[in-house]
């Protein structure tokens, strides 16, 4: 279940590597993510080993599902263990109805969802933002669109950091992000983002669940997206100055894409600030699309907009100065998760009371057509993983197999016999995301549980999906 | 088809091969505009500018993410780019047509150009190299 990789399975490896991998799953790992996981420990401050989570697989950079934390006067920040798509996430709703509520209504829902929630390529925000707007956003987070009507004061307690890293500063975000975040505000996106109606089908831990506010029974909606083109091209912009500070700081490194440098060093703190920038963005984007999807159901349903509180909402895409304890010692360390999620357990002193004794809600979204799970955060995971999950269920078959192995319309026709309508922009699009595509969602949720690093807390079944 | 999507679990990777570095480029453009948009054309959009960068691969990689950045801002839906390398900077022209979401929506946005593995080889006859589009 947890495997370590030692140090000189590549050279100048700092610390050993560890993983987290069930035999079913053992067939899914790609040796390139293992180097890429492997070429992580050879960065500078790297604390104690660099990990992934068992939906790991080949990504740029860090794999996809990498997790590593560095020390606060001698590690780096890579944009390269953050990825373009900064603070891409993850936010569950719930709301007052059952599925049978749904019933006849559930093909008008998900078409006006569609026709509502702006998605897939050249779609634009019907949020008109002004210069001034933007760049309050992107200092303010969540709390931007909760002041602007677009949400409940709520919602911000249950979010990640509030909705919003108190370190982002518009000062190093270009004119060129800016231009592109402005018209983007409240869109989903392409690719594997989505938004989609489920269903509460199984609660594992009723304590929890409550906790929680989720039952048995209970259409909810989950929304997948990220930065959109802001964060993209903040990333894009980073990277060609962390490349010139690569040589500068003398910094040696087996991948390009894993650019850095110092933490402490301009080019470190510029990269960071503008990070945290478009991670506010990103929050305010999820609560705008949180806001319309709540008005589409208030409206078609008659249920008031304030009985769908948010359960929570979390990041897989980020860089954050955390407080851990490293071999009995208290340290601030900067963690990079990309393609993981935070899973802080019991006690955790940033998180909101109202989880204080359960641990943090963890959301882990399932491929389309498949389960999607809820859990809760552990002291497991504070002791083994920087306090980290999983994210996902992780791809295991390239776009182009999956396009050739079965066609849009047939996944979209075995979906509707299945109970569950999927809306997208072209047949490709769901062609691409084919269940088949992905790794068991079910399988990477066991292995997390067993390994302890989050536990079950309710399975989630789809009822009807919109995507880009 | 000077290029062609390879196998990569989470990306798309493309390899794109050409006569000369300036066809490289291009046709690294037309594959990027191939994940993007679907049916676009050459219908009078046009839009002409110009990179710089230290060393071929940085130039390509700056060139796409420029792309990527008019593919998100500019309304329109492109088809292909015309470049002409000088040494350590280019000049380009990208063509297209104005964005519509009846013959262009479908495709996939691209998030960014990744370094990883992206070095031009040649030999006397063709320049080839291998990109990694960030979906």
């Amino acid at each position: 279940m947890e495997w370590e990789v030692p140090r000189g399975f590549i050279p100048d490896m700092r610390v050993p590597a560890r993983f987290f991998l069930s035999d079913k799953l053992s067939g899914t790992l790609e040796e390139g993510a293992l180097s890429q996981l492997a070429n992580i420990t050879t960065m500078p401050g790297i604390v104690k080993y660099a990990l992934a989570m068992p939906d790991i697989h080949l990504g740029y950079g860090f794999p996809i599902g990498g997790v590593a934390a560095f020390d606060r006067n001698e590690g780096v920040i890579s944009p390269g263990g953050v990825g373009f798509d900064i603070n891409c996430g993850v936010r569950l709703i719930t709301t007052p109805l059952r599925e049978s509520d749904l019933s006849l209504k559930k093909r008008e829902l998900i078409e006006r969802l569609f026709a509502t929630i702006p998605t897939g390529v050249g779609t634009h925000s019907s949020l008109k933002l002004s210069p001034g707007d933007l760049d309050e956003m992107m200092v303010s987070g969540a709390s931007w669109a909760v002041e602007h009507g677009f949400g409940m004061e709520r919602d911000l307690q249950c979010c990640e950091d509030h909705g919003c890293m108190k370190e982002a500063s518009t000062e190093h975000v270009s004119q060129k992000a800016k231009t592109r975040g402005m018209p983007q505000c409240g869109t989903l996106g392409s690719g594997n983002h989505f938004l989609e109606v489920q269903v509460v089908r199984e609660i594992t831990d009723p304590e929890a669940a409550s906790a929680f506010g989720v039952e048995e029974g209970q259409v909810c909606f989950m929304i997948h997206c990220g930065s959109r083109g802001l964060g993209h091209q903040v990333c894009t912009d980073h990277l060609k100055v962390l490349e010139k500070a690569v040589k500068k700081y003398n910094i040696a490194l087996p991948d390009r894409q894993l650019a850095c440098a110092p933490l402490t060093s301009p080019e470190g703190e510029a990269y960071f600030s503008a990070m945290a920038a478009a991670a506010n963005y990103a929050w305010a984007n999820r609560q705008m699309i949180t806001h319309h999807t709540r008005e589409v159901i208030s409206s078609l349903f008659g249920i008031s907009y304030d009985e769908m509180p948010l359960v929570y909402d979390v990041t897989h895409n980020v860089a954050k100065f955390e407080e851990h304890t490293v071999d009995g010692v208290r340290r601030e360390v900067c963690v990079h998760r990309k393609g993981a999620t935070r899973a802080f357990g019991p006690g955790s002193s940033c998180l909101d009371s109202a989880f204080a004794s359960t641990g943090q809600p963890v959301i882990i979204p399932g491929s389309m057509g498949t389960s999607s799970y809820l859990l809760k955060g552990t002291k497991v995971a504070m002791e083994k993983t920087f306090g980290s999950t999983c994210h996902g269920a992780g791809r295991v078959l390239s776009r182009t197999k999956a396009k050739k192995m079965m066609g849009g319309r047939e996944i979209q026709d075995r979906l509707r016999k299945q109970g569950i309508i999927v809306k997208a922009t072209s047949s490709a699009a769901i062609a691409e995301e084919a269940p088949e595509a992905y790794k068991p969602s079910s399988e990477v949720v066991r292995v997390v549980h067993r390994a302890g690093i989050s536990e079950e807390v309710a399975r989630l079944e789809p009822l009807g999906v919109i995507k880009g | 088809m000077p290029f062609k999507e390879l196998e990569h679990t989470a990306d798309v990777l493309m390899r794109v091969w050409a006569p000369t570095q300036d066809g490289l480029f291009s046709e690294s453009a037309s594959a990027l505009f191939s994940v993007i948009f679907c049916n676009a054309e050459d219908r009078g959009v046009e839009i002409p500018f110009s990179v710089e960068a230290d060393d071929p691969d940085s130039l390509l990689h700056d060139f796409l993410s420029e792309l990527i950045y008019f593919a998100d801002v500019e309304g329109a839906a492109f088809s292909h780019a015309g470049v002409t390398i000088h040494g350590r900077s280019l000049d380009a022209v990208v063509h297209g047509e104005p964005f519509s979401q009846e013959r262009h929506a479908g495709g996939t946005e691209v998030k960014g150009i990744s370094y990883s593995g992206m070095h031009i080889i040649h030999n006397d006859d063709h320049f080839a190299v291998d990109i990694l589009f960030d979906v």
